[in-house]
């Protein structure tokens, strides 16, 4: 009796299992545990940490398709594919210095008339990012369709310059506007870094814009944090406490006149 | 060597009894009579009105070499028991080498007996049977043309060649010139001039003579071709009655596809390339290569198929609407037939066929476990087939890491069916490319490339424009730059420049006429927030590159 007790007292202890191999054999995910990693600079820009498997997402503005190659190089990391559709201007050597792996890139430069729809919904199948143009139109019917489609393939669609002929809602729109370049001079230096604000606007939570600053490309075509780094803290914790700002702004100052 | 003859064989392959009077004409000409007729006068060589005046009941029919090489077929397949390595010389006549085959039949009277006995059974009344055997292949049709009325082979012994050839007219060379020449030489016989010396007739005749002169000497005019022909595995299902509808279509290549799968599989072989080809009612062909690097499973090849004919039934579909005839009705030329040879077919599919065309030895693949790589790059490279057929083979492309100063030069596209997507590659690596490249740009890489690059004017603080010097300087000082982005724009936006920086010239392939490029690039920034990379050539500024 005393054995059987124990027993029943005592939950049997499972084998431990690899992490990994539990979330593949998880029976449901919902579609918020379903997320592409984004860099970790952006991270703040996605209300979810991460970019939704079946999601359409805008990118607008100047400096729009260097975020999109950011988000393309961690989204797919070493097993995704991407299909870019009509765009033959991309140009690939960047997004390689951002860290995509031009092997699991598909080009289709010219869907043709007519053709546009089927050839997103084969591409939609079968890899993990479709990047598309505003270029190339699609009916209503056929991008309701093309979106249902990408849920139930747990697949993403890029739209560059914002998406702006795609007749369905976005899940999720940044806009990116250039701050400023570094390194060209009047006849000398060379483009080195350009900080860039990209800004999210959302269908969920859209009543607060969120916005980060980042440089996109740094000096070595990468994306990168803003130096210094402290600025960005001063927005962040209390932006009213007055106490806060004040020991923030002497202990920059402090800091700058020790480095002098 | 054995030669089997059938006479008279385009008059044979068209089925008719010997005893009727019937001719076979090509161009106008009697080209083969049957024995009856040719006891009413008419030869080969007439023309089809003296035929017929000759004999007016004669039955005149078209030569069908299609038809005679397969009414021929059964014949060489009958030969075939005797040896695997015959050598159609043709529709009509065929010849194998005898020494094997008569050592193990016991002796070439008997071989020649059971070849004209295996012959006459397949060709029933239809046609006669002649058989020789002699030392080499000319020799041995000489040898079946002599044969008597009563059928019997004839058998030239070993070395008797020479000799049996010797008495029998030059004219049986066939070829006229030459023949023509020898008879005014008073050359009437083989054995005449086989008795020249090879090397004289060489000096007088070249090649052609040498080659006659090793006729009528006995000797083959080449070895005969004994490789053991590959094995047909293609498979071909035909319908009845046509097939119009992709299911059906799908259906039968599921079927085949298995068909061909099992074959090859029984061979231990794998089909890395397959060439999928479907013909309608009315003769138009669809004939596709597809290719697999990691070898064709069944499901895989039943696919293909599916999907060939389907864009190919599409495309019949999308041709049946009027829009499409334009230049070739105002061109006068006849519609339905231009449209059906650029579009799709006419009517349906009668026949489907799988010919494995490249085939290499099955090693056998491992999946992962959990789906994985493989599956996934199999997923990819079904995708890209598909549009394949949807868009031409070229449309979906693969990048590969090249050298290049320009931001266009360093990724050239390659054709995704000309890779294997599911193995690395190592071109699209990052150390790929190992040779410094003086002359380009420091990164950032810009994020666009224009493809067409667009002309820009570059003006300085007073509006001229600004060149490049031989010494690769500016002549002045740039403030002022139009361009614009959107396509097809008719008016340009006028841009400060903020800050610039270069030229970086590029003298590249001086040691080339042809290729020699000179160009310096420039880059910009603008007051909008933009930076580009323009580059001069001859003169002309062009926006290549925007950040």
């Amino acid at each position: 009796m005393d054995h059987r007790t124990a027993a029943l007292g005592q939950p049997l202890a499972r084998p431990e299992l690899d992490p990994e191999l539990l979330a593949k054999i998880q029976p449901v995910t919902l579609s918020r545990d379903r997320l592409i990693d984004v860099p970790d600079l952006l991270v703040p820009l996605f209300p979810d940490g991460g970019i939704q498997r079946g999601w359409s997402l805008g990118l607008d503005g100047h400096g729009s398709w260097g975020v999109a190659m950011a988000l393309l190089a961690s989204g797919l990391g070493q097993e995704g594919w991407v299909a870019i559709v009509g765009l033959p201007t991309f140009n690939l050597a960047a997004a390689a210095q951002y860290g995509l792996r031009l092997d699991r890139v598909l080009l289709v430069d010219e869907p043709g008339p007519g053709r546009l729809a089927t050839v997103l919904a084969t591409l939609l199948e079968a890899v993990d990012i479709v990047v598309l143009s505003p270029q190339n139109r699609v009916g209503a019917r056929d991008a309701r369709r093309l979106v249902g489609r990408a849920r139930e393939q747990e697949s993403i669609l890029f739209h560059l310059d914002g998406g702006a002929t795609w007749p369905t809602k976005l899940n999720l729109s940044l806009s990116t506007s250039i701050v400023g370049w570094e390194g060209l001079g009047q006849g000398h230096g060379h483009l080195r870094s350009r900080q860039v604000r990209v800004q999210a606007q959302g269908r969920r939570g859209s009543s607060q814009k969120v916005s980060v600053d980042v440089l996109l490309p740094d000096s070595k075509g990468k994306l990168a944090s803003v130096e210094p780094v402290k600025f960005a803290q001063v927005e962040s914790p209390h932006p009213t406490d007055p106490i806060a700002i004040h020991s923030l702004v002497a202990e920059i100052e402090g800091g700058r006149v020790r480095a002098s | 060597m054995l030669t089997v003859w059938c006479p008279d064989w385009p008059v044979v392959a068209w089925g008719v009894p010997l005893d009727e009077p019937s001719v076979v004409v090509s161009a106008n000409r009697v080209i083969a009579t049957s024995p009856a007729a040719r006891t009413e006068g008419i030869a080969v060589g007439q023309r089809r009105r003296d035929a017929q005046g000759r004999c007016p009941e004669v039955a005149v029919l078209d030569r069908d070499t299609d038809r005679e090489a397969r009414v021929f077929e059964p014949v060489a397949a009958a030969l075939e028991a005797f040896t695997p390595r015959i050598e159609l010389v043709g529709p009509g006549m065929v010849s194998f080498p005898t020494l094997g085959p008569s050592r193990f039949f016991g002796g070439d009277e008997e071989l020649a007996d059971l070849a004209f006995d295996a012959v006459g059974t397949v060709l029933g009344e239809r046609g006669e049977v002649r058989v020789g055997i002699a030392d080499g292949s000319f020799a041995a049709y000489l040898a079946a043309r002599s044969v008597s009325a009563q059928l019997q082979p004839r058998i030239v012994a070993p070395g008797q060649s020479a000799g049996f050839l010797a008495p029998i007219t030059i004219q049986t060379l066939e070829r006229s010139d030459l023949v023509d020449v020898l008879g005014r030489l008073g050359l009437q016989t083989l054995g005449a001039f086989a008795s020249l010396s090879a090397a004289d007739v060489v000096g007088r005749f070249g090649r052609e003579g040498q080659l006659a002169h090793r006729l009528a000497s006995g000797v083959d005019e080449h070895t005969p071709d004994l490789r053991k022909p590959g094995e047909d595995l293609s498979v071909t299902w035909l319908f009845e009655p046509a097939a119009d509808r992709i299911d059906r279509c799908a259906f039968a290549a599921k079927a085949l596809a298995e068909e061909l799968h099992a074959t090859l599989s029984a061979n231990g072989l794998a089909c890395v390339r397959v060439a999928i080809e479907a013909e309608t009612e009315n003769g138009e062909c669809h004939v596709r290569l597809w290719r697999h690097e990691g070898a064709l499973s069944a499901a895989a090849l039943a696919e293909r198929a599916r999907w060939q004919l389907d864009g190919w039934l599409q495309m019949a579909a999308s041709a049946s609407k009027p829009k499409k005839i334009d230049q070739e009705a105002r061109k006068g030329t006849d519609q339905n037939d231009e449209v059906a040879r650029s579009n799709g077919p006419t009517a349906g599919i009668t026949r489907l066929s799988l010919i494995p065309d490249e085939v290499v030895a099955a090693s056998g693949r491992q999946l992962g476990f959990w789906g994985g790589r493989a599956e996934r790059a199999d997923e990819v490279t079904r995708a890209v087939a598909r549009l394949q057929t949807l868009l031409g083979p070229e449309a979906i492309q693969v990048p590969e890491r090249r050298g290049g100063r320009g931001a266009a030069e360093q990724i050239s596209l390659i054709p995704a069916a000309a890779v294997d997507l599911g193995e690395t590659r190592i071109a699209t690596e990052v150390g790929w490319v190992k040779e410094p490249w003086p002359g380009q740009l420091p990164l950032p890489v810009p994020s666009r490339v224009w493809s067409d690059p667009q002309e820009v004017q570059l003006l300085d603080a007073i509006d001229s424009p600004i060149g490049v010097s031989g010494r690769g300087e500016l002549t002045s000082n740039p403030a002022m730059v139009c361009l614009d982005l959107t396509p097809h724009a008719t008016r340009r936006r006028r841009s400060h420049v903020v800050a610039w920086a270069g030229p970086w010239p590029a003298d590249e392939r001086w040691w080339d006429n042809d290729s020699h490029r000179r160009r310096a690039r420039l880059q910009l920034e603008l007051d909008d927030g933009s930076a580009h990379v323009v580059v001069i050539e001859h003169g002309v500024w062009w926006l290549e590159a925007t950040f």
